[in-house]
């Protein structure tokens, strides 16, 4: 009986997998298309690949500097994040003071913010003060998911290593800061590169703020990609290409902090 | 009638061998120890009986039945886990309750038999209660509720006392005892604490390597150690071992000699309980000299911590030796009757 | 190194939460002070597009507008409650049933589960861009299976189609974000402790009465969680929507924040607009502590807000 149910159980997550896997595998196949392979009628599955669109939309159309700029913003987004969030986590894992848990709820409130309600004020904001169509403006408004995700997650690991290290440190002779710099900090080193893997996907994944903060320089990946998509036509070779660029590294990415992953997802609420 | 493990094998997926050949058999009514150090296959043994775990070879028989490959429901048994893993989303009557709702017994049935539980395990005030409101002695004799309410065969219980405090322990021992002697169920017990067991069992089965060693009531057990294994994991303090030969009549173990009964020569383990040493503070015609290195006085009784040479020996003394002092010289009889030989080697008994 | 010396000292003498300070600057900076401008604007009459309307009171006129003569608006809100809804439930029952599956069935989940991890990794963006094209009318693959199944009439596309083109959305929404209920679900059954489910074994329960009597009574603070963020992600949808269909065809996907995305930046009208941000935040944020009471109200703290460490 429990026979057939494993064979269920692997037919459906087979179909699952297919299903996950294929609009993918769909896209990644196009960028490498010809324009009459890509826009045939009956959909094309074995063809010969060429590599015409990758330098024609990325050198030629020049959306190089996209590909750096989400990199400048997803890299300095999570620095800054860290920056401020691991200090601040480890302050909630370690120390008592009034009103602790409602400043981080207060944290918590900041990650679900509707960013629609929010990039209009900042854009507002930025334009006052002239850091508009900046990647600084970019960075600033990502830090406030990224913010919130570090000092969650990273209370999460801090708190899971025994006070008695803390202790044992500073009885060894280390000051509180030293302590932390010298011991805490690496002991919580996996996770603290879960996290910024994570921060780092979130930022380069974002559309809004990206596309409503900037209006032509510091645009990113994902900000370029509709504009590939013209109602005169749409190269959609190139556009794959773009798009293929803006997932596939996030793709290799996410399988290093796999295990992290849930954890991170759900606030730490469920251990990944 | 009873139960019978006929040459029970169980090897892990990781190649770990849990138990190796293990044949045991047993009536029912009785109140079985399964006894023996972490990694010994005790818990494995208790799980493959209940049917949550499968066996590699072999076959169990309960009342001439063969329920190897039974699911547990079918087997009439019960089970108390080690941390009583209670619904904790349910009252504690919900908890005793859920056998017998399961087995869809009519509702007044249920509730007499929950409530009459309840009172024989007095925790009858504590049925609204949820089981993060108990304390870890309530929560386990909730535990031992679910598992007797439905009157099973059976009830096994996987090292139940091990997480409640010294007092508690020995309290739910004597409960333990009570409630087998009232309702005639056949308990299997599974322990590392040797006092337990001696207390508790009608007979114990130690255990080791997944083997088992012993199958004997208490009594024997202590008297007559089938090995030095279990002649050095019962009692406490531990028998006391000697590693040395003998030879026409004498025991000698460095510079130590002893005259024995024993015809032959051969290496041997010497062992005497520490109750059964002679001490007195005075030379005796058989009396041999020990340094008294420590003395351990643990009201009524005292321990006597003796050297001589590279030999340690422990002698618990029950009367007063109000001014023995480590340091000075005490005389140590070895009775005869009480010496036990083992084989250097294999640890059997030698008779 | 005489700075760090004094901020060790600083430290040790128990001043440490001012640590806090920086992030919670940086947080009012960008995001509180940002919510009470909102908040102001959506008071004024400011507009990008009209050149005399600079921003001034307008007392609760917006609101009146918003709430009396806008149609559009409450349109948008329902037709996003019921994405919100749809989305959620097919999710939640498909991912737990997959997780189930996993679970109980499959050796090799790691595997598994990275494959199946793909479509929510993807930038949102990159999914509307390749549902985009596995739609599109012509040369869509998938529109072209559609059509062999028959499910599909000649040359039409489901995009364009207003009365099929919100299942489409949330299919795709379901593409995306199943396998986050899947891999949130898996954790949540791997964490459960192994020993009432023993025991509900010894007590002869079958696998179904398990299931109902022991396993969703454990994990209803996990899915709780997932319900909670799958909802607000839904609610707050944006990205994909906007490259599939940008709202269209005509309205009928346009769902709050795209409505408010075109208020805001298409007809410029950022007083009124502030007024629509202003709505949909509050939803959020009434939905979001409608169910932290929930959870709270019945289970005591969910398994992630232990004090000390979530």
């Amino acid at each position: 009986m429990s026979r057939a149910w494993t064979a269920f159980a692997v037919a459906v997550i087979l179909a699952g997998v297919l299903i996950a896997l294929t609009p993918y595998v769909w896209i990644l196949m196009t960028s490498f298309k010809t324009r009459l392979d890509a826009l045939a009628d009956t959909p094309v599955w074995l063809f010969t690949p060429t590599f015409e669109h990758y330098p024609d939309v990325f050198l030629e159309k020049n959306y190089l500097p996209l590909v750096w700029n989400s990199v400048l913003v997803a890299t300095l987004s999570t620095a800054l994040s860290l920056a401020l969030g691991v200090p601040a986590a480890y302050v909630f894992a370690r120390h008592e003071f009034p009103a602790k848990e409602d400043l981080f709820f207060f944290f918590l409130t900041t990650r679900m913010a509707p960013p629609i309600s929010v990039v209009v004020p900042m854009f507002l904001l930025f334009t006052t003060f002239r850091i508009t169509d900046t990647p600084l403006a970019v960075i600033l408004a990502h830090s406030t998911f990224n913010l919130s995700l570090v000092v969650w997650m990273m209370r999460g690991f801090f708190a899971e290593i025994p006070r008695e290290i803390d202790e044992a440190a500073m009885m060894d002779g280390h000051s509180r800061a030293g302590m932390f710099v010298r011991i805490l900090v690496p002991l919580a080193a996996p996770g603290l590169a879960a996290t910024a893997v994570l921060c780092f996907i979130l930022s380069w994944n974002e559309f809004l703020y990206a596309f409503v903060l900037v209006a032509f320089e510091g645009r990113t990946l994902t900000v370029g990609i509709p504009g590939l998509i013209t109602p005169h036509g749409t190269l959609w070779g190139q556009v794959a290409a773009v798009a293929v660029v803006a997932t596939l590294p996030i793709i290799l990415f996410s399988l290093l902090v796999q295990r992290h992953l849930v954890r991170g997802l759900t606030f730490g609420a469920v251990k990944g | 009638m009873g139960v019978s493990f006929t040459d029970v094998g169980k090897v892990f997926a990781d190649g770990t061998v849990a138990l190796d050949r293990f044949s045991l058999s047993f009536e029912m009514g009785e109140f079985v120890v399964l006894l023996g150090p972490s990694g010994s296959g005790k818990t494995t043994a208790c799980r493959i009986l209940a049917g949550l775990e499968t066996m590699s070879s072999g076959r169990i028989e309960v009342n001439d039945r063969d329920v190897t490959g039974l699911a547990p429901r079918d087997r009439n048994m019960s089970m108390v886990f080690q941390n009583y893993a209670l619904y904790a989303h349910k009252s504690v009557y919900e908890n005793i309750a859920y056998p017998l709702r399961v087995r869809k017994r009519p509702r007044p049935e249920i509730d007499r038999l929950v409530r009459s539980m309840a009172e024989m395990l007095r925790i009858d005030d504590l049925l609204e209660r949820r089981p993060r409101q108990l304390s870890g002695g309530q929560a386990q004799r909730v535990a031992v509720a679910r598992a007797l309410v439905w009157q099973p065969d059976i009830c096994l219980m996987d090292e139940p006392l091990s997480n409640l405090d010294a007092l508690l322990r020995l309290h739910t021992r004597t409960e333990l005892k009570r409630l087998h002697r009232e309702l005639g169920t056949t308990f299997v017990f599974v322990t590392h604490d040797q006092e337990e067991a001696m207390t508790l069992g009608t007979r114990i089965a130690i255990l080791s390597e997944g083997r088992l060693i012993q199958f004997d009531s208490p009594r024997a057990i202590y008297r007559a150690p089938a090995t030095r294994f279990v002649a050095e994991f019962i009692g406490r303090p531990a028998m006391n071992t000697l590693e040395g030969t003998i030879e026409s009549g004498r025991f000698r173990a460095s510079r130590f000699e002893l005259p024995v009964a024993r015809p032959g020569s051969r290496p041997v383990v010497l062992g005497i309980r520490p109750e059964h040493l002679v001490v007195s503070d005075r030379p005796t015609d058989d009396g041999i000299a020990f340094d008294l290195d420590v003395v351990e006085r643990v009201e009524p009784e005292t321990l006597l911590f003796l050297r001589k040479d590279e030999l340690s020996l422990v002698a618990r003394v029950m009367r007063d030796v109000g001014d023995w002092e480590a340091g000075s010289i005490a005389y140590l009889e070895f009775p005869r009757a009480e010496l036990h030989y083992f084989d250097p080697t294999t640890g059997t008994r030698l008779d | 190194m005489p700075m760090r010396r004094i901020l060790g000292g600083l430290l040790d003498r128990g001043v440490a939460p001012l640590l806090l300070i920086p992030s919670v600057v940086l947080l009012v900076f960008i995001l509180v002070g940002p919510f009470f401008y909102m908040v102001w604007t959506s008071f004024t009459d400011l507009s990008f597009a009209l050149p005399d309307r600079t921003g001034s009171f307008l007392g609760l006129d917006n609101y009146r507008r918003l709430m009396r003569d806008d149609p559009i608006f409450w349109g948008s809100f329902r037709l996003t409650l019921k994405f919100v809804i749809a989305v959620v439930s097919i999710e939640f029952v498909l991912g737990f049933a997959l997780a189930l599956l996993l679970f109980h069935f499959i050796e090799h989940r790691r595997l598994v589960l990275t494959a199946l991890m793909v479509p929510m990794m993807l930038a949102p963006v990159a999914v509307g861009l390749i549902w985009k094209l596995l739609l599109q009318g012509d040369f869509g693959m998938v529109s072209y299976y559609l059509r062999e199944v028959g499910l599909l009439d000649l040359r039409s596309a489901l995009l364009s189609n207003a009365g099929a083109v919100m299942p489409t959305v949330v299919a795709i929404d379901v593409w995306q974000w199943t396998p986050f209920v899947t891999l949130v679900m898996l954790a949540g059954l791997m964490s459960l402790p192994r020993e009432p489910t023993e025991a509900a074994i010894m007590d002869g329960a079958s696998a179904l009465q398990r299931f109902r009597d022991v396993t969703l009574p454990l994990l209803r603070p996990i899915i709780a969680l997932v319900l909670l963020l799958r909802g607000i992600d839904a609610f707050k949808e944006f990205d994909k929507v906007f490259i599939l269909t940008g709202g269209g065809p005509g309205t009928a996907t346009e769902l709050l924040s795209i409505y408010t995305y075109r208020v805001n930046f298409k007809s410029w009208d950022l007083g009124y607009g502030s007024t629509c941000a202003f709505m949909v935040y509050l939803v959020v944020l009434i939905l979001c502590a409608v169910f932290y009471k929930a959870v709270y109200w019945s289970e005591g703290r969910p398994t992630g807000a232990r004090a000390g460490a979530p």
